[in-house]
């Protein structure tokens, strides 16, 4: 039943994606588009494969990857600690609450510029921008998760013995679980996007840079490959980690209230 | 010999609503003996639940002096377990991690804190539950759950803030008689709180009416145990008492 069901789910999903792929694949030899302004799906996947075996591919993904992946490990270790003490005091919540909004929504790309003055050109500007996309949201999410866990839960806690650490492990983290989840797709999301950003101005490896390289030498191919394979690389981050996650944890417990 | 003693107890607050101090418990006294179930009754906005969360130590009071053992109690504590209205079990953990939460705070080991658990649930009747999630129970599985999980830290006095109020009736009545039969079989001592007299009744050695605030009177209750709906509903003496409280209450 279930696998069925999952079964169709992708259907669903893969169908339209299919449906854009025709569209693509009769478009471009019927109006023999010109190659500069888009490829044809051949030459994408001539480009595909030379970049595989020329071993391109996997230095981009590699770089972009290690430096999504360290920016997010920072900017949680940090977020998730921060958010649980504004959580449990009002006050310094009900201060930091309207900064930590703004920074949420100014999070990631919009740093770039002033990232490159401090960390010049390189790792490390990319690596802030990662870090700085994830810190604000997922720290915004896990102070609305401490928030929302309902009082007697703590008193329940309190009144069977539960001490500070107690609290927080046992209580106020896996409380505010499904928030903190929320925050890091989110965090994650904006990470995605401010990450291929910061490649086309900050550096000289990664997927970003890739397409902005190809593009000066008009070779539409590999930007459309690059694309791709920007947007399968998310699809996959978000579906096999992310929403495993939630599965293993949240939705088990009856907490989420969406798929 | 454990006693909770309620001195001179009163609470006053502020209401910002109402914009003034407001006094929910004016002047309670109360000692419950070791072993004892007691029922304290009253309409809504008595001060009921005021006085127990006063007790669990989750607000502070304004006068008086509560005393467990002749010692007065301060912030909640694990020696007095409170089974709340809204169950209030973790949702991220299975059952048998709920009831052993507790033994767990004491730093019991996981082997011994699991057979604790174990031993409770069966007491319970819900050994099949054991590593289900509470949101895969219903609600009166959950607040069995909820009262064995106080039960299994050993309270000197268990709390219960109107705990059947939010299952349905048929159900209420089952979970009433399994908590006179888990009174008797371990004897915990209980402080119950209701607005339901014949709840009261059922369950109490003793039933105190509450009104605005102060203590009405109180009427001891001598029912054979164990207690059972289907003899008492029917029951002379049974009948005579919720009547005589029913009127303490109305005429409050």
């Amino acid at each position: 039943m279930r696998g069925a069901a999952s079964l169709a789910g992708s259907a669903m999903f893969v169908a339209p994606l299919l449906a854009l792929l025709a569209i693509w694949a009769i478009v471009v030899p019927l109006f023999e588009v010109n190659p500069r302004v888009f490829p044809s799906i051949g030459a994408v996947g001539g480009a595909a494969l030379d970049s595989i075996r020329d071993g391109t591919l996997i230095a981009h993904i590699g770089a972009s990857l290690l430096r999504v992946g360290l920016g997010t490990l920072i900017g949680i270790a940090t977020a998730v600690p921060l958010g649980v003490a504004m959580g449990v005091s009002p006050t310094v919540a009900a201060f930091l609450t309207p900064l930590f909004r703004f920074f949420s929504v100014l999070a990631g790309i919009a740093w770039i510029p002033i990232a490159t003055l401090w960390f010049g050109y390189g790792f490390g500007a990319i690596v802030f921008v990662i870090f700085n996309a994830v810190f604000f949201v997922v720290t915004y999410n896990t102070l609305l998760g401490v928030q929302t866990i309902p009082h007697t839960l703590r008193n329940a806690a309190w009144s069977l013995g539960a001490g500070r650490w107690a609290m927080l492990t046992e209580v106020l983290l896996p409380g505010a679980l499904p928030n903190i989840v929320t925050g890091i797709r989110t965090g994650l999301g904006f990470a995605w996007r401010g990450l291929i950003a910061a490649e086309m101005i900050a550096t000289n490896v990664g997927l970003g840079y890739m397409l902005f390289v190809a593009r000066d030498f008009y070779r539409t191919e590999v930007i459309v490959f690059g694309m791709i394979v920007i947007g399968v690389l998310w699809l996959l981050i978000d579906r096999l980690i992310l929403v495993r996650i939630e599965r293993a944890t949240i939705e088990r417990w009856g907490m989420v209230r969406r798929a | 010999m454990k006693t909770l003693s309620l001195r001179n107890l009163g609470k006053t607050y502020f209401d910002p609503y109402a914009g003034a101090h407001v006094t929910a418990v004016h002047d309670v006294s109360l000692d419950v003996q070791q072993g004892e179930f007691v029922s304290v009754v009253g309409p809504s906005g008595c001060g009921k639940t005021t006085i127990l969360n006063m007790i669990a130590g989750f607000i502070p009071h304004s006068k008086g002096e509560i005393l467990l053992d002749g010692t007065p109690v301060n912030g909640p504590g694990p020696e007095r377990g409170v089974v709340f209205q809204s169950f209030a079990l973790f949702p991220w953990k299975t059952v048998l991690d709920n009831v052993g939460f507790g033994p767990k705070m004491r730093g019991v080991p996981k082997a011994e804190r699991d057979r604790i658990a174990r031993d409770y649930l069966a007491l319970a009747g819900l050994s099949h539950a054991a590593n289900r999630y509470p949101n895969e129970l219903s609600g009166g599985m959950q607040q069995r759950v909820g009262v064995v999980r106080a039960l299994a830290n050993e309270p000197a006095v268990l709390l219960m803030d109107e705990p059947f109020a939010a299952v349905d009736a048929q159900t209420r009545m089952t979970l009433q008689e399994e908590l006179t039969r888990i009174w008797q079989d371990r004897k915990p001592t209980v402080l119950f709180i209701t607005h339901d007299v014949g709840e009261a009744v059922f369950l109490a050695n003793r039933v105190v009416v509450l009104s605005k605030g102060r203590i009405l009177d109180e009427v001891a209750v001598d029912l054979p145990r164990p207690r059972v709906w289907d003899q008492l509903v029917d029951d002379d003496e049974f009948k005579r008492l919720s009547a005589q409280v029913l009127q303490m209450v109305r005429a409050a």
